[in-house]
């Protein structure tokens, strides 16, 4: 069976694409991403929600402002001298972790010892700041950078390549990592692409399947279904059906986006596949089957469905991309993804950085998706040309 | 006795339309049809297109539903039997279809689908299934290769091989041949037409040929039967079908069949006006609209079917 499909027509086609191959390369790796997310490799859920530095800190390629460097300077030793200065400063500075990286002196007499020489320089450099003075002052500039060091030995070096990218991407408003939020989500994205395109394909291939081959009021039925369904405005549905999950036990799950999903999903494959089985039936491969004396069963299992795959897979792609998009308005709205993080999620939450001209998180999420969507879209664009046989 | 024989067959498709769906009219496709067949005889079928003969030799087999009539097969009648007691002669009576390209399911091979046919009605033991397959491959003329290969791999012509091999699979003594060489190229139906003769030599095959094509039919079958607009119109032995034919119909669709011979002048009687709609059938003859030697009577009164000379029924008010 998989020695034939890969010897298929079709599947030669798809490889001699090359931009189909590319788009598959890249699917591959969120693939691979999410598999290992989800066996627990790379990210886990609480590691999303954990400070790694200081509040929006800018990612790689963007060089900081002088006053972001001393609002950083600022996090990094007061985060130390708060823990070091409070009622249990053992315990305080035990507890300081940004993602791997620990205080690098653990007594905290010896740490107020360390800093205060150092807070004498900061306060200096920011009234020099303040007062417009600190480009006139040719001393300043390698002042910061000394402190910034100083501030850097304080904490030990981030740990493996997950501490090291933690930063990469830049931090959100409480400090968590862009990179590692936008990352995970890949998980919380795939998941909800998978379930809700393989469900909702399911459902439409099994009733459009039937509502065709049985007709009479099995199809009346199923059409009324649909058309039904496909009156009421989609959003619109989605958020009644989020919203009425609020409050049951399956809140702050996926569940509710799931059930939203595969309820308004299924319309289209149904459709599709309703009017191929209408065509197909009527063939005459399947009147020669019934002359064999096949049965009814038979005939739609194994004759006829089969050759509907093709727009299954194509389907199937164009879901998944629709899932993830719609996830993203969802949560926009408040009705999707809770308690984890998800491109939606930390696109609500950007809006208010935006404001104040940090982009890091929107691009992070957007750049992310965008990637993943249009490599679909290639891909389901080439499976079209490769598996519909009506394509030469 | 005749192996098959069918009486008053009708087959009539309702129109539905207007708001509740409601029967508004029905097109009569087969109206009384009673014609039988010898054991190991060829009955052609012949007719222009839309006279009705497909869905008359789909009636037969219960591909489609007869609305009336009754058929009897080797004794034993067959439109009263329920689908799952219809086996038995599901074995008996196959099909080969008209068009190579849509009777052939394209996902599944050679070897898959005479596979899944012999196993389903166990023809053979399992362990002789891929000898009889292979033995089935080569009777119909296809190499050992063609086994793995999917239908979309082979031409027409080895296509109509292929749904010829599947109809033989089950071991039927009666194959309906629903214009099986139409599709083809003239050199490649001479082929197929010729396995069939052979086919039909060697397993002592009785057939129902549906044809457009007289030629082709004059050709292959033993007997005629000539339809128009759903009833038969006249049947006839195929010898000398020329000389025989009496019914005006059967006459113009002779003359329209070109002759090799560029002295032939003949005096062509080429048919004027359109068949009349299956919808609204006429009162009297169905082909008083185009006939030429029609009179007063054929308007009025439907010709009956009546034998006319040895074994040759004709239904026509002129003719003698």
């Amino acid at each position: 069976m998989m020695r034939r499909f890969f010897r298929s027509r079709g599947v030669r086609k798809l490889v001699r694409d090359r931009l189909a191959m590319v788009a598959l390369g890249v699917i591959s790796i969120y693939l691979a991403l999410f598999f290992m997310m989800w066996c627990g490799f790379l990210v886990e859920k609480e590691e999303t929600f954990e400070r790694v530095g200081a509040n929006t800190e800018v990612g790689f390629f963007e060089e900081p402002t002088i006053e972001q460097r001393l609002l950083y300077l600022e996090f990094y030793l007061d985060n130390l001298y708060s823990a070091a200065d409070s009622r249990t400063p053992e315990a305080s500075l035990a507890a300081i972790d940004l993602y791997g990286r620990l205080p690098t002196l653990t007594d905290p007499d010896a740490v107020i010892e360390r800093i205060d020489p150092l807070w004498e320089v900061y306060d200096e450099l920011v009234e020099l700041y303040e007062d417009d003075a600190f480009s006139d002052d040719p001393e300043s500039l390698p002042r910061l950078e000394e402190l910034e060091a100083e501030a850097a030995t304080l904490y030990t070096e981030p740990e493996g390549l997950m501490g090291r990218l933690a930063l990469a991407l830049g931090t959100d408003r409480q400090g968590r990592s862009i990179f590692l939020r936008a990352l995970y989500s890949i998980k919380i994205a795939v998941q909800i692409g998978l379930v809700c395109a393989l469900i909702s394909v399911a459902i439409g291939t099994i009733l459009g399947g039937a509502a065709a081959f049985f007709g009479g009021v099995v199809d009346h039925v199923i059409v009324w279904l649909y058309s039904t369904f496909s009156a009421i405005p989609y959003i619109v549905l989605l958020m009644v059906l989020a919203a009425m999950f609020l409050g049951s036990a399956f809140e702050g799950t996926l569940v509710p986006v799931y059930t939203a999903f595969c309820m308004t999903f299924w319309i289209a494959p149904c459709r599709v596949i309703r009017g191929e089985v209408m065509k197909l039936r009527e063939l005459e491969y399947v009147q020669a089957a019934t002359a064999v004396g096949f049965g009814r069963g038979r005939i739609l299992l194994k004759h006829i469905i089969p050759n509907t795959t093709h727009l299954m897979f194509i389907n199937f792609s164009l879901l998944f991309i629709g899932a993830i998009k719609a996830e993203v308005i969802l949560s926009f709205l408040n009705l999707g993804v809770k308690n984890e993080p998800s491109w939606g999620v930390m696109i609500k939450q950007a809006t208010q950085e935006v404001i104040s001209g940090f982009f890091w998180q929107i691009g992070a999420a957007t750049v992310f998706m965008f990637v993943l969507v249009l490599a679909f879209n290639v891909l389901s664009d080439a499976l079209q040309d490769a598996f519909d046989p009506k394509h030469v | 006795m005749a192996l098959l024989e069918v009486h008053d067959l009708v087959k009539h498709f309702p129109v539905r339309g207007g708001l509740l769906n409601r029967v508004v009219g029905r097109v009569h496709a087969v109206n009384g049809v009673s014609f039988s067949v010898e054991r190991g005889d060829i009955l052609g079928i012949v007719g222009e297109s839309g006279c009705g003969k497909s869905t008359l030799g789909k009636c037969v087999i219960r591909l489609i539903e007869p609305t009336g009539g009754s058929l009897t097969y080797d004794g034993e009648e067959l439109f009263d039997l329920r689908h799952d007691e219809l086996m038995p002669f599901r074995r008996k009576m196959q099909i080969i279809f008209q068009d190579p390209y849509s009777s052939l399911n394209p996902r599944l091979t050679v070897k898959a689908l005479l596979k899944e046919v012999l196993a389903f009605h166990r023809i053979v033991p399992r362990e002789d299934l891929d000898a009889r397959i292979m033995e089935l491959i080569a009777q119909v003329g296809l190499r050992p290769e063609a086994a793995d290969k999917f239908p979309h791999e082979f031409s027409g012509g080895q296509r109509q091989r292929i749904g010829i091999a599947r109809a033989l699979a089950l071991e039927p003594e009666f194959i309906i041949a629903d214009e099986p060489v139409s599709a083809l190229d003239v050199s490649i139906q001479a082929q197929v037409l010729n396995l069939m003769m052979d086919l039909k030599r060697d397993l002592g095959l009785t057939l129902l040929f549906i044809s457009h094509d007289l030629k082709v039919i004059e050709h292959f079958c033993d007997c005629v039967v000539v339809m128009y607009l759903g009833f038969i119109v006249e049947e006839l032995s195929c010898d000398e079908l020329h000389e025989r034919a009496l019914h005006p119909y059967t006459k113009a669709l002779l003359g329209a069949n070109p002759v090799n011979d560029p002295d032939d002048a003949r005096d062509l009687t080429v048919l004027q006006g359109d068949v009349p709609s299956p919808y609204d059938l006429p009162k009297g003859c169905p082909f008083a609209s185009r006939c030429p030697v029609v009179e007063d009577r054929c308007r009025e009164e439907m010709p009956p079917l009546e034998e006319k000379k040895d074994g040759q029924r004709v239904a026509c008010f002129v003719v003698e």
